[in-house]
């Protein structure tokens, strides 16, 4: 079997970098990972980077600007595999919380003013996949050590990596936890996607979708469960935006034009 | 079979001594609800729980495990380090589901994993105190006469003891002067008002009496579509119930080698991805049709194949579903030919 | 006696069903841009005979790191020694099969599923429908018959593609249009090369060459997409062959082969340990063999 090490850039956009820091943070196999893979760029981590072909690309952070829109398509064109990991690059992460409210000129103007940004034009951050072709998602905040190593084990040995599809339900009741959201209280297990463990409702807390949503979700249906226990709409709105992006967005204001109308 | 009899405080002393055959598990608190865990003695154990989150089969097969090794030259079966295991506390719903699971992976091809956990784990039935959602009634689950080593049944003062298995019967050996094979006709009386008084309990509103036409009659049912629009798809359902087998296999991969694991874990039919074949077609993308699958073969399928229901009536998806779809609303809505609040 | 207690020491130890054996790839070639066809043995020469199984069956394919699926057997057990399969390249584990080279080595555990029940077959005349990719089955049916070419009544053959590029195994099948103990017919939909020289259409447009048949001796086994059942299986009933002697063989997501893992079930059956093969009968009973789009339509 002929070993190949893939030549593997990391790079980051508008995000709090958690994305690359967690796989900085993966000490026990980072040696290791340095050794089965060349990774030609990883400014996080390294100063000696080279901007060339290469077989896999880690996007992390969504995009926001026109100059790092520039940058993304430039990594894309010489990317044979592109990677979304962290769930800004996936999904938009919570600086697109407000995605199709149309409201970014107005939060613009409350954060900065009248002032000139010379730098780069800014715009509405939304998730990598609204401008480039994505071969994979590695959603979270920050990404799973294991979920993420999984997957590079996988494409090292030329293999597809697997990654759970069903909601963090799934994994929550493997914990064998008491259901947050049959008490009647707020969670976001259904509508999000599983990977990390259920590491908020198996602390008791509700898990606040970090992970982003399933591709298989029923949002109206949480919505109405919500409102049938006392929630307000606008927070049950609010709580499902918050990592939720551009789907969520979607879907959100699917169900909202269905109860204006009712 | 025979039927012993224990005095009451001799319970936690015969626990305490056969505990040197395996690990002791039984129902403990855990919030609200309840839990099989690990405990030292009878006192950590909650005897009056009714049911727990997860059914015993998350000993016989676990949410996930490694079934090989492999690497380049082959597959190298894990087996072997499953520890021995006791569980206390075990009610006739459960017991039944186990024997349905018997009946899943012990027959014609026998798991070797299932089969494994299930000769290593001892079954140590109790009497139960139903509640407004156990059904066991309308399964006729509600008493169990197999699959047990020993089944404790509570009457007040003592325990009449059935003794299901030769190693039930060596369990009862270590500690011989605690039963007795005196029984009277005051244990008649007693056992006869213990029934009684069970079959007292149940308020659950639930038929499941020709569910199998009713199942085929309904089949292109609104229902179906109307229930879809509630089901949040948490695959929730799956998980709790004790007759739910479903699993899916991963291969796992060593960082720079072609070795690794092949891991088995609990899936559940009603994910989109359960279905889903190479090339992208599905035979069940619609949330409905997995819903029916579910239920169908629950209450239909199984009936039709074995002569009853693939439900052991224990309640769990009653108290799991956050938006109510579990065997009493289905069943009820399929008759009614309307989704109950 | 009612069975009191489960005694699992009584029941049989198996050897671990689950457990892949090692094979090595002996051929493997394009046979279209998108399936290829691989020969494999054991590693174990001696197990390689030994290796029996049914047309119409099928194996759980293992790619080391990869997974594991199955596949049907694509060979006829008249000639042992080496199995065949072709194995179109559509997911993950396919395109990595696709990648693996002559003496690499895969795991194989079976084979699985019913099968062809060759024994009922046999003294009758027999019909093989194929479309497309459904072929890979139906050609261990057809060669193993032609093998045993004695045991059978009249043998007919359709297969149809979407062009002389897409049939897969063409040559072959050329070669039995020679023959006369084969009624032989194959058609294509369009030839952009222009080197057919046969039929165009497609597989139901065969059904007019087909002369007269013997409806009640005959059995009927077609597989293909599933959205040729519906139009196929109106003409193969309309010829009057009894619904339960026309037999198709299915596919599901299995992970198991085994009937444990529940993804392949329908209803009560499990397309793993109660087929593949199923007949039509049992189609119509059970709504969900084929999809809900399929069966409705030719129910009336």
């Amino acid at each position: 079997m002929t070993r190949h090490s893939p030549k593997i850039g990391v790079y980051g956009f508008t995000g709090c970098a958690g994305d690359q820091l967690m796989i900085l943070n993966c000490e026990d196999q980072l040696v290791d990972l340095f050794g089965a893979t060349e990774i030609r760029s990883f400014v996080m981590a390294k100063s000696d980077n080279h901007e060339g072909e290469l077989d896999v690309a880690f996007i992390e952070g969504s995009i926001s600007t026109e100059e790092q829109l520039k940058r993304l398509k430039e990594i894309r064109e010489r990317s044979k595999v592109m990677i979304a990991i962290g769930t800004c690059a996936c999904h938009g992460g919570p600086q697109s919380m407000k995605l199709g409210e149309n409201k970014f000129d107005e939060m613009y103007k409350k954060v900065y003013g009248n002032a000139k940004i010379a730098i780069s034009k800014a715009f509405e951050a939304q998730p990598i996949d609204a401008f480039v072709k994505v071969d994979m998602y590695i959603p979270g905040c920050p990404i799973d050590k294991a979920e993420f190593l999984g997957a590079v084990t996988k494409l090292v040995a030329g293999r597809h990596p697997y990654l759970l599809k069903a909601p963090v339900c799934l994994e929550c009741r493997w914990k064998e936890n008491p259901c947050i959201l049959y008490s009647g209280k707020f969670c976001g297990g259904p509508l999000t996607k599983a990977g990390c463990g259920a590491i908020c409702p198996s602390m008791n807390l509700p898990c606040v979708g970090c992970w982003g949503p399933t591709d298989d979700l029923n949002a109206s249906s949480e919505y109405n469960l919500l409102k049938e226990k006392g929630y307000r709409s606008e927070e049950i709105i609010q709580k499902m935006k918050k990592f939720g992006g551009a789907k969520m967005a979607k879907l959100v204001a699917e169900f909202d034009k269905k109860e204006a109308k009712a | 079979m025979m039927i012993l009899k224990m005095k009451k405080e001799d319970l936690s002393t015969f626990l305490d001594s056969i505990r040197e055959w395996g690990e002791l598990w039984g129902p403990v608190k855990k919030g609200d609800k309840c839990t099989y865990a690990k405990v030292d003695s009878l006192s950590q154990m909650d005897l009056k729980a009714t049911r727990t989150i997860i059914p015993p089969k998350k000993f016989l097969y676990p949410p996930r495990f490694t079934m090989f090794d492999y690497d380049e030259e082959g597959y190298v079966e894990r087996l072997g380090d499953v520890p021995k295991r006791i569980l206390f506390g075990i009610h006739p719903c459960d017991l039944h589901g186990v024997l349905i699971m018997d009946k899943l992976f012990l027959e014609k091809y026998n798991d070797p994993y299932y089969r494994e956990r299930r000769e290593k784990t001892l079954f140590l039935g109790h009497s139960c105190i139903p509640d407004d959602k156990c059904m066991c009634f309308a399964t006729n689950t509600d008493f169990i006469a197999e699959g047990f080593d020993l089944f404790f049944t509570d009457l007040k003062m003592f325990y009449l003891v059935w003794v299901g298995s030769t190693k039930g019967h060596d369990l009862v050996r270590m500690r011989p002067e605690l039963f007795s094979r005196e029984l009277d006709k005051n244990d008649i009386l007693n056992y006869t008002e213990y029934r009684k008084w069970k079959n007292a309990q149940f308020k659950a509103q639930v038929d499941f009496t020709g569910m199998p036409d009713i199942f085929e009659l309904a089949y292109t049912s609104p229902i179906w579509d109307q229930l879809a629009e509630k089901c949040l798809s948490c695959g929730q359902c799956s998980m709790v119930c004790p007759t739910c087998n479903c699993y899916n296999v991963t291969d796992e991969v060593e960082l720079g080698a072609l070795e690794g694991t092949r891991d088995r874990f609990w899936d559940s039919c009603m994910f989109r991805e359960y279905s889903l074949v190479a090339g992208g077609s599905n035979f069940r993308d619609k949330r409905a049709d997995r819903l029916r699958l579910w239920y169908t073969h629950k209450l239909q399928a199984f009936i039709g194949e074995f002569g009853k229901p693939a439900c052991v009536g224990c309640g769990r998806c009653v108290s799991t579903c956050p938006v109510d779809i579990n065997v009493v609303t289905v069943s009820n809505a399929l008759k009614e030919l309307e989704v109950g609040k | 006696m009612k069975k009191m207690c489960v005694v699992l020491d009584e029941r049989e130890v198996q050897d671990n069903p689950f457990k892949p054996e090692m094979f090595r790839i002996v051929r493997r070639y394009p046979l279209t841009s998108d399936v290829n066809f691989f020969q494999a043995r054991p590693m174990d020469v001696d197990e390689a005979l030994k290796f029996n199984y049914l047309p119409g069956q099928f194996i759980m394919l293992s790619v080391v790191g990869e997974g594991e699926a199955p596949f049907c057997i694509s060979s006829s057990p008249t000639r042992p020694g080496l199995l065949e399969f072709c194995i179109r390249n559509v997911g993950t584990l396919t395109s990595s099969l696709s990648n693996l080279k002559e003496n690499q080595t895969i795991g194989i555990r079976g084979p699985y599923g019913n099968g062809f029940p060759m024994d009922k077959l046999e003294g009758k005349d027999i019909m093989i429908v194929a479309g497309g990719l459904g072929v890979a089955p139906l050609r261990s049916l057809l060669l193993n018959i032609l093998d045993d070419r004695d045991k059978f009544g009249k043998v007919t053959y359709m297969y149809g593609a979407r062009t002389p590029e897409l049939m897969l195994f063409r040559d072959e099948f050329m070669r039995f249009k020679e023959r006369d103990d084969i009624n032989c017919l194959l058609a294509v939909e369009k030839d952009e090369s222009g080197t057919w020289k046969d039929k165009f259409g497609m597989v139901t447009s065969l059904f007019k060459d087909l002369g007269p048949i013997d409806a009640k001796n005959t059995v009927a086994v077609v597989c293909g997409p599933p959205v040729m059942y519906k139009f196929v299986m109106e003409h193969v009933v309309k010829l009057g062959i009894p619904k339960h002697q026309i037999l198709m063989t299915l596919e599901r997501r299995m992970k198991c082969g085994i009937g444990k893992c529940g993804h392949c079930a329908i209803e009560y059956l499990y397309t793993c340990i109660d087929g593949p093969v199923f007949s039509w009968w049992d189609v119509l009973h059970m709504k969900e063999l084929i999809g809900r789009g399929a069966s409705d339509k030719t129910f009336a």
